[in-house]
């Protein structure tokens, strides 16, 4: 094996994933602890609350940040979420054989984001939307909205609790402890894959990118 | 009510109103302002009683009502006596319903009157008798005609033109219903079903009481108004039985104590009559107010007078009172004769600088009297004036008062802080007259004082300084008794006192019925005779046996004047036999079986009933020298029957007659007197249940104070609409004698009265606001007259004439 | 042990608001207006109505609704009791997420303010709209308060067999306090009384609402007229969120967490074999 690297993530990116990620964490545990009632303790005195809304803060103002900066980048990745052609129903084609028994022979080459990776990107950027505005509306207008309206904002923030945190799990477990995927750690830590790994997983990504290379 | 009774007290008590079958409420809020009282009524209606509320506005009374009457401010004669022009007319019709014993046997209705009496119908407002001139009345045409005995007349069958019944059927004649709707604004229907349904109450068994308030008293004609009341419940056998009588119902925990104990200037404890200056000696007293009568069955409880007076100046004076100095008679302070020495006059003396010095307890003239930019201007010219009060008031801080310039005014003012009622022993004695001994549950603040200490302090100074230097009068002073202990007084060496010894044993009396006029006895206050005996202090007993008949006497709970009886005229809740109207509710009952006697609650007078022994019997109203209710009552300042006359600012002319105003009526300053074209509305003055009087207790409590925040002026939704005032609106509201500012209340509770075509508008201010404490506003007071009932001086604080405008 | 209850008749109060400085007084709660040190006095102020404070609040778990209506030339000036309904299906206890609102041995719904997280779940939830809370809007820091039938930690009277201090005080008998048979059995019966006396759309509210309520009003006209809700329902939301997703959110996530869990060991056991 060779080991050559390429670089999967530049450096924003993956700042932006970690300090997103881990906003991200705070808030779900928080709210983790509203949703288990032997959890609840916790809660008292209006804490969580507290650190939800400090978690709340980074999570939407790091991603503004972000879009100020390279709102290309932004421009492009939101792009991604929202394109869907007929290679990703061969993926979730193959994904079951794939995933538990590693038989990749009908799995088509994956772009920079697989489908997995782009149905969770989806979810994060939807969800991540919903999640905030239902948020500010309990966080400000807890005293002016109607409750009706209130406890609907409380609704839709569940389901999208209950919708990315299943997600966050699936996403947490095939980044660190799926068998096959070896060097997505690396990828978002210290931004870098193998070449033999970026082929395999992301075939169609890796032509463009070595095409590219070798052009220059 | 003495007029018409021979007690001035409510007639039964507060637990018995459950046992009536119509209340009428009327001149009074008790669902605001005796609010414990108002369980009782609730009772009552739980078993199927009516509750009739007459009231210028839609109050929290109204609102449990069955039947709710508008009456303009005012007017409560012309209602009344329309009440009972039509309970005469249904007595023609159907004597069966009501009690016509009752009538011919225990009131004055059959009595025959002087013929020379005439009355309003025929002089034009006026009785016959009238001095223009002095603004009084010769009363010799109000007396009976008396017989070869001297016994008044009496024609039973009540046709004789002369006697009590047709005087008073012509003199409510004039009182039809369309008439009474065009004075009072009620409309006709509503007027004759609360009338139909409270005269229900007239038939034999069925009761109905009266429950009034300020709003009855505090008129030019406030003691006129009781009358109309005390006539309606005699024709309708109402008066000694359950759930009957007219029930006052003081306006403050303890005024029945207060006035029981005389802190009123015209009488001394036990209504005694306060002596004047005519009155040359022990004799000359007791012969002008010892009532006589030659009838032998008239108990005329009053002739024992001597007994009391002269057991009280033993009581006070002790062995300085001797049967050589008539028992000190001449001790007793005398006030001129015809002076009104009472709260509006005391004020008028003090703005001629005539009166320098005043003492204030518990009480807030600056706040709670009428006129009151005129009260706190007269304490101007006081030179000194101490307060003893546990906040600080408005009176104690007069000189402090928006707009006026402390440095100009003179007056040293002493603060005594006293303690609540909680952190002090003795008594309160409520409107239905039971004496409730409470104890000291707590420690007063600092240096605060329990007014008995205060009191027992000055009169041991006073005593000795007297006693060493002499001086005016000095042994009105130097000569009393005055022994309470030597440090804090005993309050239960006061109380004794009251009750009253038998001074050859020294022994405490069991009651009034021992009392003497020959110095072998003392008390402090004959109808408190038998509160506190050699059995102990019957105040404190906290027996709760419901007693008798299960009618809610409580015989044991406490101790109640006279003599522990609880409804008071009770012989007349029986028939000639002793067999009682209400078989079911009973209050006394001859017992033919065994030992003859009666049963129940203490008889008024243990005598057989009428049939049972004609001669050793007694008539049942024994306080009346003639023995008998008074329908007819002579003794009044202003007239023997009630008659509609218009406050002394009213909106429109007096529809009954040429007489505008009590004929009466002392009126002190006619400048002040509003135009009715410049103040057209009508204005009362009332409380809430939130606030007390004049406030100081409940504006420094922040609790009651967010439940009522601020003074407010009640107005209809069109009297506001036509000055385009907004609810919560400021506005300013003006009399004659000064204006405030408060918050507008617009409500559908009052609505414009339509009287005869006109349209009259009427408002109430709220009064318990003023300038200090924790929540301030304007004083309604300053809105009211300085005028007041002809006798009693009660000021006119309910009718007046303001205009309104925003703010 | 039998439900308690309070029985609350419209008919009898006369609004006098013993009931509502007691309840303050008891359970120490500050009035409306700022503390006593001000030396220039209170700036309370009247809007225009005898109802002061003119809405619950956190300081204030029991007021009294002045309603005036007009109807066929009669005024009548109705009185209605406002605080916590202490309802058997209430819809607060469902949402609260750490059970600091709890239903007392007694019927009740009690509540233990330490505990409370703020969240405010329960002001949104109640079809009575009784809960308040104080909340800063920035940190998002909030209590909630609310009538706790006189159970307040360390002035609980309930649990020295008294009954609460709005009963106590009332001098009408409009409250009363007792078995909650026993009232609904009284109620009835004052029901029928009223009915008889002519007032025929008297009703007794709170015997069946919500499951029943442990403060039952006896009306002597429709429950809307006194401003109470008819037919309360917990809410579709409500619902929504605790019986629908609350339980597919755990089957969600644990279905999600076995399947990853299963996919770890097929998907290990495959690596192995093929590293093999």
């Amino acid at each position: 094996m060779t080991h050559h690297e390429v670089e999967k993530y530049r450096k924003p990116i993956r700042v932006l994933h970690w300090i997103h990620s881990g906003a991200f964490v705070l808030l779900f545990l928080t709210g983790l602890i509203l949703f288990i009632p032997g959890l609840g303790f916790l809660a008292e005195d209006s804490w969580t609350r507290v650190i939800h809304r400090i978690g709340a803060a980074i999570f939407v103002i790091i991603p503004i940040i972000y879009l100020v900066i390279n709102p290309r980048s932004v421009g492009r990745g939101l792009k991604l979420a929202f394109t869907w052609s007929k290679d990703d129903i061969g993926w979730l084609k193959a994904a079951p054989r794939y995933y538990f028994l590693g038989d990749e022979s009908s799995m088509p080459p994956q772009g920079e984001m697989n489908t997995g990776q782009k149905m969770w990107w989806f979810i994060v950027v939807v969800f991540g939307v919903l999640f905030v505005i239902t948020g500010v509306i309990m966080a400000f207008a807890k005293e002016s909205a109607p409750p009706a309206v209130l406890q609907w904002m409380v609704f839709i923030h569940d389901v999208s609790f209950i919708v990315s945190g299943a997600m966050l799990f699936v996403h947490i477990y095939l980044g660190v402890f799926h068998p096959l995927m070896t060097d997505a750690w690396s990828a978002i830590t210290g931004g870098k894959v193998s070449a033999e790994y970026a082929k395999k997983h992301h075939g169609k990504w890796y032509a463009e990118v070595s095409k590219g290379k070798e052009e220059a | 009510m003495a007029e018409t009774f021979g007690r001035g007290a409510m007639t039964n008590h507060w637990n018995d109103i459950a046992n009536a079958d119509v209340m009428m409420a009327i001149g009074s809020n008790p669902a605001e302002n005796h609010p414990a009282a108002f369980g009782h009524i609730m009772v009552a209606k739980e078993r199927g009683a009516k509750l009739i509320s007459v009231d210028p506005r839609f109050t929290r009374t109204s609102s449990k009502a069955d039947i709710y009457c508008p009456l303009r401010s005012g007017t409560d004669i012309a209602f009344i006596n329309g009440m009972i022009k039509y309970v005469i007319d249904d007595i023609h019709a159907n004597p069966q319903n009501y009690n016509m014993t009752y009538i011919t046997e225990y009131t004055n209705a059959a009595h025959l009157i002087n013929p020379g009496y005439k009355g309003p119908g025929e002089l034009n407002g006026l009785f016959s008798g009238y001095n223009d001139e002095k603004r009084s009345y010769d009363k010799s045409t109000w007396q009976y005609q008396l017989d070869e005995n001297g016994i008044p007349k009496r024609d039973k069958t009540l046709q004789d033109p002369n006697c009590v019944f047709q005087i008073l059927r012509r003199h409510v004649s004039r009182y039809t219903p369309e008439m009474v709707s065009s004075i009072t604004g009620c409309p006709v229907d509503t007027f004759l079903l609360a009338v139909q349904t409270y005269a229900a109450s007239g038939a034999v068994g069925k009761s109905g009481t009266i429950m009034y308030a300020m709003g009855t008293t505090q008129h030019t004609y406030g003691t006129q108004n009781i009358r109309a009341y005390g006539i309606l419940q005699l024709l309708l056998d109402n008066i000694g039985i359950t759930g009957g009588g007219i029930n006052a119902m003081r306006g403050e925990s303890n005024v029945q104590g207060s006035t029981d104990h005389c802190l009123l200037s015209h009488i001394l404890p036990g209504y005694l009559g306060v002596p004047r200056n005519t009155d040359t000696s022990l004799d000359a007293y007791l012969k002008r107010l010892t009532p006589t009568t030659k009838d032998p069955n008239s108990a005329n409880w009053w002739g024992n007078y001597s007994k009391y007076i002269v057991s009280l100046l033993k009581a006070w004076y002790g062995n300085a009172a001797t049967k050589d100095n008539d028992f000190g008679f001449h001790y007793l302070p005398k006030v001129q004769s015809g002076a009104n020495y009472t709260h509006i006059a005391l004020f008028e003396a003090m703005d001629k600088e005539i009166i320098k010095g005043l003492m204030v307890w518990g009480q807030n003239p600056a706040v709670g009297g009428p006129d009151a930019n005129l009260e706190r201007r007269a304490m101007d010219n006081l030179d000194w004036m101490v307060v003893a009060d546990i906040w600080h008031t408005e009176t104690a801080n007069f000189w402090k008062r928006p707009g006026a310039n402390p440095a100009d005014i003179k007056t040293e003012v002493f603060l005594l802080p006293a303690v609540g009622s909680f952190e002090k022993e003795g008594s309160v004695t409520n409107s239905g007259r039971w004496m409730q001994w409470r104890y000291k549950a707590a420690d007063g603040p600092g240096e605060a004082m329990d007014d008995l200490w205060m009191l027992d302090q000055i009169a041991r100074r006073l005593i000795k300084l007297y006693a060493d230097e002499g001086g005016p009068s000095a042994d009105s002073l130097a000569k009393l008794w005055w022994n309470y202990g030597a440090d804090h007084p005993d309050v239960h060496a006061v109380a004794k006192e009251i009750n009253g010894y038998d001074l050859t044993t020294g022994k405490l009396l069991p009651s009034f019925g021992g009392l003497k006029d020959d110095g072998t006895t003392s008390s402090g206050n004959w109808l408190y005779c038998a509160s506190y005996t050699e059995d102990g202090n019957m105040a404190a007993r906290r027996d709760p046996t419901p007693g008798p008949f299960n009618v809610g006497l409580y015989p044991k709970w406490s101790w109640c004047w006279p003599v522990n009886r609880r409804i008071i005229y009770n012989r007349a809740s029986v028939d000639l036999n002793g067999e009682p109207w209400d078989k079911e509710h009973p209050v006394i009952w001859w017992q033919y079986q065994g030992a003859e006697k009666w049963v129940g609650d203490v008889p008024d007078g243990g005598w057989p009933p009428i049939n049972v022994d004609p001669k050793a019997t007694r008539w049942p109203f024994i306080m009346k020298p003639e023995g008998f209710a008074r329908i007819f009552g002579f003794g009044r300042a202003d007239g023997p029957l009630p008659e509609h006359y218009e406050p002394w600012e009213s909106p429109v002319e007096n529809a009954m007659s040429g007489q505008q105003i009590n004929p009466a009526v002392t009126v002190w300053r006619p400048e002040e007197q509003g135009d009715r074209a410049k103040y057209p509305i009508v204005c009362s003055t009332y409380r809430l249940s939130e606030h007390w009087q004049s406030g100081q207790m409940t504006r420094n409590m922040p609790w009651v104070i967010e439940a009522q925040p601020e003074p407010f002026c009640e107005m209809s939704e069109e009297l506001a609409r036509e000055k385009g005032i907004a609810n919560g609106d400021r506005v300013i509201v003006e009399s004659a004698r000064g204006k405030v500012e408060v918050v507008a209340l617009v409500t559908k509770r009052f609505k414009p009265f339509q009287m005869n075509g006109r349209k009259v508008h009427q408002v109430g201010v709220i009064w318990h606001w003023g300038f200090i404490g924790l929540s301030k506003g304007d004083s309604a007071n300053v809105l009211t007259p300085h005028v007041g009932d002809p006798n009693t001086t009660i000021p006119e604080y309910k009718a007046f004439l303001v205009n309104v405008r925003k703010a | 042990m039998a439900d308690k209850a309070i029985l609350y008749d419209a008919t009898k109060c006369t609004a006098c608001r013993g009931c509502q400085v007691a309840c303050k007084q008891w359970n120490e709660n500050d009035e409306y207006i700022p503390p006593p040190s001000d030396p220039n006095g209170v700036p309370a102020s009247n809007w225009g109505s005898y109802e002061n404070p003119p809405d619950l609040s956190p300081q204030t778990w029991l007021k009294i609704r002045f309603t005036e209506i007009e109807a066929g030339g009669k005024v009548r000036w109705l009185f209605t009791r406002q605080a916590c309904m202490h309802c058997t299906d209430a819809a607060c206890v469902r949402v609260c997420p750490n059970g600091s609102l709890y239903h007392h041995e007694l019927g009740f719904v009690a509540y233990n303010k330490d505990t409370c997280t703020g969240c405010g779940y329960c002001i949104d939830a109640c079809p009575f709209n009784v809960p308040r809370s104080t909340r800063n809007i920035v940190t998002g820091i909030a209590k909630m308060d609310k009538c706790t039938f006189c159970t307040t930690q360390g002035l609980d009277r309930i649990a020295e067999g008294w009954e609460p201090a709005c009963v106590k005080t009332c001098p009408t008998g409009a409250l009363k306090y007792g078995d909650r048979d026993g009232l609904v059995a009284e109620g009835k019966k004052r029901v029928q009384t009223l009915q008889a006396a002519g007032w025929t759309n008297a009703n007794l509210y709170g015997e069946n609402e919500l499951g029943g309520l442990h403060v039952l009003y006896v009306l002597d006209d429709y429950p809307a007229i006194y401003g109470l809700p008819v037919s309360p329902q917990i809410s579709a939301a409500t619902i929504a969120w605790k019986d629908v997703i609350q339980p597919v959110g755990w089957a969600v996530g644990g279905l999600t967490v076995i399947g990853l869990g299963m996919n770890w060991l097929v998907a290990r056991a495959n690596a192995k074999k093929e590293a093999k």
